[in-house]
Parts: C-alpha cells; structure tokens; sequence
C-alpha cells in the first residue's frame, strides 16, 4: 500500500470539510475523485501534501509514515519527491520571468543538489517525454498554449519520479484533442507510480486505465469502485444524478440537473436533502461505505432502489398468449422506454401493473412489496397516463373536479386542502390555476393542455411510478416535446421513476435511460439506452431502428443520427 | 360534446312541451286536491246520481259521493303508485344491472335468467293472484309492481354498464383505487342520466296503467279512491243512462296521464337519440 489514508478528517475553523475519509492507493490504479465543485476533493489533494489551511485529524500513511505527523522541514523533503502535485488553474503555476526547462530543473535542484547542466538536460528529456520539445522548453509560459503549460506542470511534477501523483483539474479548460493527449499521457505515467486525479470531469475516469472511481460529496465518499463498473451502473442516487448531467456522446438522454443544493455539516446522510428516496433514517445516521454488488456505496436504502419488479408475468386472452414471462426490474428515478409495434402487449402490461386486468401468472413487486390486492395505498405509489387524455376524464367534470378525484376517493383531507393541492399539482405542470380555468370542463382544452391535466390528476396522489401509455402519441411533435420535457423535469424534481410505453424508438432514445424492447409478448431485448441504440442485438430492435431513422431521414434533411456513427466513450477503458 | 340547454331543448320540442303541460297540471291538481274539491272524497251529499252541475262539477256517484273530489284523490293515488313504483323499479334496475355487469360471471348469468323468467311471466295474472290473495295496501302495491317493472330496465341498464365499464375514464378512475359504488354513484349513474330518466318515464306510465287495470278488477284495498275504481263502479250501472257521467271523468283522467307520459318519453327518446331527430333539431342536441 504506498498511500493509505484512515478516518481524515479536515476542518476549517471548526466547519469540517472532509469526514471519516478512508483511502489506499497503489501503483498502476489510479483513482479518481469525482464530485461538484465545493464536495472536499482540492482540500483532500492538499491535505495529502499538508497544505490543507485546516486542521487534520486521523492518518495519512505514505509508505507507513504518517504524513500528518511530520513537522514543516520533514514534509518539504516529502513533496515534490515523494508526493508530487499538479495544481488546478495553469496559468497561476508557472513563473512567468523563468523559462519552463529552467522550471522544471529548479523542481529538481531542489531535491537533488547535483549540477546545474545535468538538472538542465533532465528537464529537457522530462519535456520531451511529456511532448514539449527543445523549442517549447526554452520558451516563458507565456509562449505556451494551456494544454502545454499543463505538460509543463506535469513534468515539473514527475520530475524526481515521486510515487504518488496528485492531479487537480489536469483537463479542466483544455480543448477535446489536448485533454485526449493529456489523458494518453496520464495513462503512460500511472503504470509505476499511484495516482490521484481530482477532477469533475468523468470522461477522466472512463479513459484512464485500470482507474477506481470515488464520489466525493460533501466530504464524505459516498460511492467507489472500479470505473467501467461505476460508470455503467452506478447504485448511489448521487453518482447517477451526478452521470446524467454530465453531457456524452452516447448520452442520448437530455441532461437532467440535480435539485437542490450541497449542505454541510447536516444530521444525516448529506445527500439526504437532494435525494428523491431518502426515508427518516436517512435524516438521522449517517450512512456507512458498504459493500453493495461490487463495489463500496454509503446509502440506507443500499443504493438506487427498484420501484418495481415483474417475476415471470404472462398473460393470454383465449387461446392467444399476450405476454410471455415478462420480468423486468424499474429502478427509482428511472425512465424506462417499454418499445414494440402495436399488439406486442405493452398496454397489456401497464394494465396488469395497475391493475386493470389480472395476470394469469407471475409476481409483481413495488417498493420491495408483492402486489396481491390492491389498496389505495398502493395507488399512491404507481399512477397511469392514459394515451386519449380527453377520454380519460368524464366530459361531465370540470377541472377542478377532475383533478380533485382521487383525493375524493381517498376522502381524507378537508375540502379546502384537496383545492390548494389542485392549485399546487396544476402550476408544477406549468397550467393556470384560477377560478376560471378550474371550472372549465376539460373538453375545453387543447390535447396538450388536457394531457397536462391528466399528468396534474396522476400527480396529485404523490406516486413513485408513473406508467406512460403512449402519452404523448396523440399530440402533435411540439406538444409531444413540452410534454416529454415537462415529464423530465418533474422526474428530476420528485424523483419519479417512470415507465414509458411507445411505439416510438427515436423519441424512447431521448428520454429513456433504459429500453426494453417487446415483440409478440416477450421482452427481446433490453439495455441501457445508449447501448441499445447503437449497438442493437435482437432482429426486431434493429428493425425498429432501421424504420426510425429512416422515417427521420425522408422527412427532413438535418439526419444527425447514426447509431453505428456514435463513438461508445464511457465504455472504453 | 356540448352540453344540453335543457330550457332550449324544451322550448323547441312541441310534443314534449305538451306532455309535460299534461303532466304537471294533472300532479298540481293532485297535490292540491283539498284546494279544488268542494266535499270530501269519502262524505255522502245526500244526492246520488247527479248530473254535472254547479254545486257538483261533475255530478255524484251511486253513494252520493262527489265525482271531481273522487277524481282529484284518485289522482293521488294513481300519481304515488305510479311514481313510487316507477322510481322504486328503476333502483333495482340500476343496482342489478350494475351489479351484474360489474361482476359478471356467474352473478352475472344468475341475474339476467332471473330477469328472463320474470319478464316471461305475464305480469297481470301473477299480480291478480297476489293481489287477491293479499288485497294489497298502497305500499305493498308499489312493491309488487316494480317486482315487474325492473327486469327490463336491468337488461338495459346492464348493456350500458358494459359499455360503460370499458371507457377510459371510468379505468382511470380505478387507477385512483375508486370502489365499484363510488363508480356507479360518480359515474355509471350521470352517464346514464338520460336513458334512466327515460326508463322511469316508461315505468311510470307502465305503473299508473296496471294500477288502474288492478283496481278496475277490485283486487286493490277498497278503501282507496283510485280512477280504475271508479271506473268499475261506474259500469255496474250502466243500466241507467247517469253512469257515462261517471265513467268518463275518471276515464279521460287516465288517459291524459298517459298521453303526457307518453308524451314526454317519446320526445326524450328523440332528443336523446339523435338518429330520431328532424334535421332542425340537430344542432341544439349534438352532444349525443
């Protein structure tokens, strides 16, 4: 173990912004902390060289030595020979009246006290095995391009080959072909030495080889393991939220933000004020790192929970089989696209789930409970959107009586308080709620407008799952868009996890996480959407593909969508 | 769909128009009975077979009784046992239609043979036997004639129930966890609005007729004033040439009542039934 960190904690001014940190690094695997601006990971970087401006308290064993305890002399002979940083933001760290080969020979005269030509020729061969040549070595930083002075710094910090190499935002500010040579360099450097790289940038962790990802919020590791892994399914809440914002190639998904800002210092767990999950615990414990799948993840809940999970549901009408075996498992927060040409039982499938039609075998689980009879508590976790918003309302009821029905039926709250969560459930989906608009009778509206009413009615129970039947394919594309991007944002904003039914592939690929496709009641194939897409496996999804793009292609020119075109980034490693 | 103007859907329908004119002065004069009789019902005068004159508007019968009296609570009579038993009818209909329909299956196949056997029944002899036998007060009149009178408005209530049943908003309904009666109360009952109130019309007009038909047959209480009653008094003497006077009143009476709800069952039917419209009509009752 060259680098082990034990139960640091850092405190500024007794505000403390790291916890309870356990780390070990070793030669060949980098890791990577990962997390938004502000979660802990600079003051981590600098506490390992004690820079840190607070105060620390637990150990930092660097070769079995503990940093933490050495006096200020002791440490200096450490840093830069066994522990070398890059420090964030370029254009601050280099001098600016001294040549960069006359920079990086200083950084090695400091621990070698050899002569001055041999540091010198040293220099230039670290330059050169960074990628600046002779010409860029003689040059001031001001000569230098960002991407140069950051190989600057890097060989300024490899230069008495320290064995652990802490990077602050190698790659921050540098353009996509720089970062590529930056990280091709990282990869070269990481075989004989450990290293640490702190960034926010997670293209990083998908590019370094053989890297463990660790998630920094709010000074706490909440979630870390191996990349690729990480990286393709994450488990905390966080990690996913944190991926999801993050724009890729593959991504097909819109970016989606995470509500909310950053506490500190709060009972519990820290995340718990952002977390769409979260239950009391979670407000009061602070949850510990454990093993969960095959990787390390501090959550109560053991990470992103499934909502729902169908066992082996099947389903024949007479002698024709609807659905055959159908298992599938819908995590929290999740959108999941069910797709196939008509008569392939998705809607069957959503009215088993809701329970409008009876399954002839098979489990169906929500929230980790076998669904058998259905109570009204359990229309309060899984809610339906009909595809004919109008015809999903009697014509007889106005707005305010539509939307009011299920607290109605429920029939637990005083008048007044079903009027006021109308009111709430009709502006999130962005309506007017006036008196006026509230006694209007829905056939009224427009089809969008009734659908954000129908959206609103399915609201007002507070469900965890909301089902799509295809609703949106009775509206024209614009509506259609505002109304996806209405579904997402409330996604985002309750935590909704949501199961998608549509005929429509291109329109799955924009606002699914997953798809599974269905053909003649069986599931043939299901996966993240990204892979989905652009790698299909099944005959039937590449169909569905194959029509999908061909229908964008003949209505409109601007064809930017090309499954096979489409680089996998993040599954590289 | 647009909502019914009732008040214009009226106004333009001539046939219904008069049925209710019919309707309601027939029930005015019922419900204000002792305003418009002189005597009461039940009281001798002292003068029997009177031709109509001024102290008695339409003469006396043969134990001195005033005929308009008599004719103004045998309304009464007719009005409550027609009502009574129509609504009452339509309750049962509505429940076991709804019932079967929802619950279909066996309950299902039990419900509608036992509609078959009672609607296979005729109803007058089964009715003249039970009523012989018991001499039925009011209540037990109205019990007996809805016995008859549901079956057919179950078969119909059933067929819409089913077709009901499916339609979208009554399963998102049920996506809210709505119970079966929160559904036939919110909304089997206001989509079937018109048919029920078409269905008790007809029961109505079923009832005051075979009410008329029991007491004209004297199988009713005797101590009610009914018009088939009086009728039946009415023929005993028709050898002498007074009793036409008090046949016809209570004759006409009835079938006034009838003529207005037939009247109005027959222009509901049209107006709720847009294939039996004019073209004129059309524009005001699209909602069907």
């Amino acid at each position: 173990m060259l680098l082990d960190i034990r139960n640091l904690n850092v405190f500024y001014n007794e505000h403390w912004v790291i916890r309870d940190l356990n780390l070990s690094l070793e030669r060949g695997q980098p890791a990577v902390i990962i997390g938004e601006s502000g979660a802990g990971k600079t003051t981590l970087g600098l506490s390992i060289l004690g820079l840190a401006g607070g105060k620390c308290t637990g150990e930092i064993l660097l070769k079995g030595k503990n940093t933490l305890s050495l006096n200020e002399e002791e440490l200096s002979n450490i840093r830069g020979k066994d522990i070398a940083m890059v420090f964030q933001n370029v254009e601050d760290a280099l001098h600016p009246l001294y040549t960069i080969s006359d920079q990086v020979a200083e950084a090695i005269l400091i621990h070698n006290h050899e002569n001055k030509r041999w540091a010198f020729d040293l220099a230039c061969d670290l330059l050169n095995s960074v990628g600046l040549d002779y010409r860029h070595a003689r040059a001031y930083p001001h000569q230098l391009s960002g991407g140069q002075k950051q190989r600057a710094l890097i060989a300024m910090a490899i230069a008495n080959n320290p064995d652990v190499l802490i990077l602050d935002e190698p790659t921050a500010s540098l353009d996509a072909p720089t970062k590529a040579a930056i990280i091709s360099l990282l990869n070269t450097l990481q075989r004989d030495r450990a290293m640490l790289v702190i960034t926010h940038d997670i293209s990083i962790a998908a590019q370094l080889k053989n890297s463990i990802i660790i998630v920094l919020y709010g000074g706490r590791i909440i979630e870390t393991g191996s990349a690729i892994q990480v990286l393709a399914d994450p488990q905390h809440p966080y990690t996913r939220a944190l991926l999801r914002s993050y724009p890729t190639l593959v991504m097909t998904k819109d970016l989606q933000g995470i509500p909310g800002r950053m506490e500190w210092e709060k009972q519990g767990c820290s995340f718990s004020n952002r977390c769409t999950q979260r239950t009391t615990a979670c407000l009061e414990t602070t949850p510990k790192l454990r093993h969960i799948h095959n990787r390390m993840v501090a959550c109560h809940r053991g990470g992103i929970v499934p909502v729902l999970k169908l066992n082996f549901v099947s389903k024949s009408f007479c002698t024709h089989n609807v659905l055959k075996n159908v298992s599938l498992t819908l995590y929290h927060g999740e959108t999941l696209a069910m797709v196939g040409k008509s008569g392939s039982g998705k809607t069957t499938l959503a009215k088993i789930i809701i329970g409008l039609l009876k399954p002839d075998a098979g489990e169906i689980w929500v929230n980790n409970q076998r669904i058998v009879e259905r109570t009204l508590d359990f229309y309060h976790q899984v809610q339906l959107i009909f595809q004919n918003p109008k015809e999903s309302f009697s014509y007889r009821m106005s707005i305010l009586q539509a939307v009011k029905e299920p607290l109605d039926i429920e029939n637990k709250l005083a008048e007044k308080e079903k009027h006021e969560q109308v009111r709430q459930v009709l502006s999130e989906v962005e309506l007017p709620c006036n008196n006026s608009f509230l006694n209007k009778k829905i056939n009224h509206l427009s089809g969008g407008e009734a659908q954000r009413v129908a959206i609103a009615r399915a609201l007002i129970l507070k469900p965890q799952l909301l089902i799509a039947d295809e609703a949106t394919s009775s509206l024209d594309a614009s509506v259609q868009a505002k109304i996806l991007k209405l579904l997402l944002n409330i996604q985002e904003k309750r935590g909704l996890s949501m199961l998608l039914i549509t005929h429509d592939i291109a329109l799955a690929r924009k606002v699914s996480d997953r798809i599974a496709v269905m053909l003649d009641g069986q599931l043939v194939e299901e996966g993240r959407t990204c892979d989905l897409v652009s790698n299909p496996k099944h005959e039937h999804t590449k169909c569905l593909l194959e029509s999908s793009v061909f229908s964008q292609e003949s209505s409109s020119h601007e064809d930017n969508f090309n499954p096979t075109e489409t680089e996998v980034v993040i599954s590289r490693s | 769909m647009h909502t019914i103007s009732f008040k214009r859907t009226i106004k333009l329908n001539n046939t219904g128009c008069l049925g209710l004119i019919i309707l309601l002065i027939i029930v005015i004069l019922a419900l204000a009975a002792p305003l418009f009789a002189k005597y009461d019902p039940h009281a001798y005068t002292g003068l029997i077979f009177q031709r109509p004159s001024a102290q008695f508007w339409m003469g006396t019968n043969d134990v001195g009784q005033d005929v308009w009296s008599n004719l103004l609570y045998g309304g009464r009579t007719s009005l409550i046992v027609g009502f009574g038993a129509a609504t009452l009818g339509l309750l049962i209909s509505v429940l076991i239609g709804c019932l079967a329909a929802f619950l279909g299956g066996i309950f299902d196949n039990v419900l509608m043979r036992l509609v078959d056997v009672i609607l296979a029944i005729p109803p007058i002899v089964l009715i003249l036997l039970i009523a012989a036998y018991l001499k039925p007060s009011m209540f037990i009149l109205i019990l007996l004639l809805s016995f008859f009178l549901w079956p057919s408005g179950a078969r119909i209530v059933r067929a819409q129930v089913l077709l009901l049943k499916s339609s979208t908003h009554i399963n998102a309904a049920r996506t809210f966890g709505a119970g079966l009666f929160y559904l036939i109360w919110r909304h089997i009952i206001p989509e079937m609005g018109p048919i029920l109130s078409v269905l008790l019309i007809q029961n109505a007009r079923k009832a005051v007729f075979m009410e008329a038909g029991l007491s004209f047959l004297g199988v009713s209480d005797p101590a009610i004033i009914s018009w088939g009653k009086m009728m039946q008094q009415a023929l005993s003497f028709s050898y002498l040439d007074i009793w036409k006077w008090c046949l016809l009143p209570a004759g006409m009476a009835l079938s006034l009542t009838i003529t207005g709800l037939m009247l109005i069952s027959f222009s509901l039917e049209s107006v709720l039934n847009p294939r039996l419209q004019g073209r004129k009509d059309n524009d005001y009752v699209a909602g069907y």
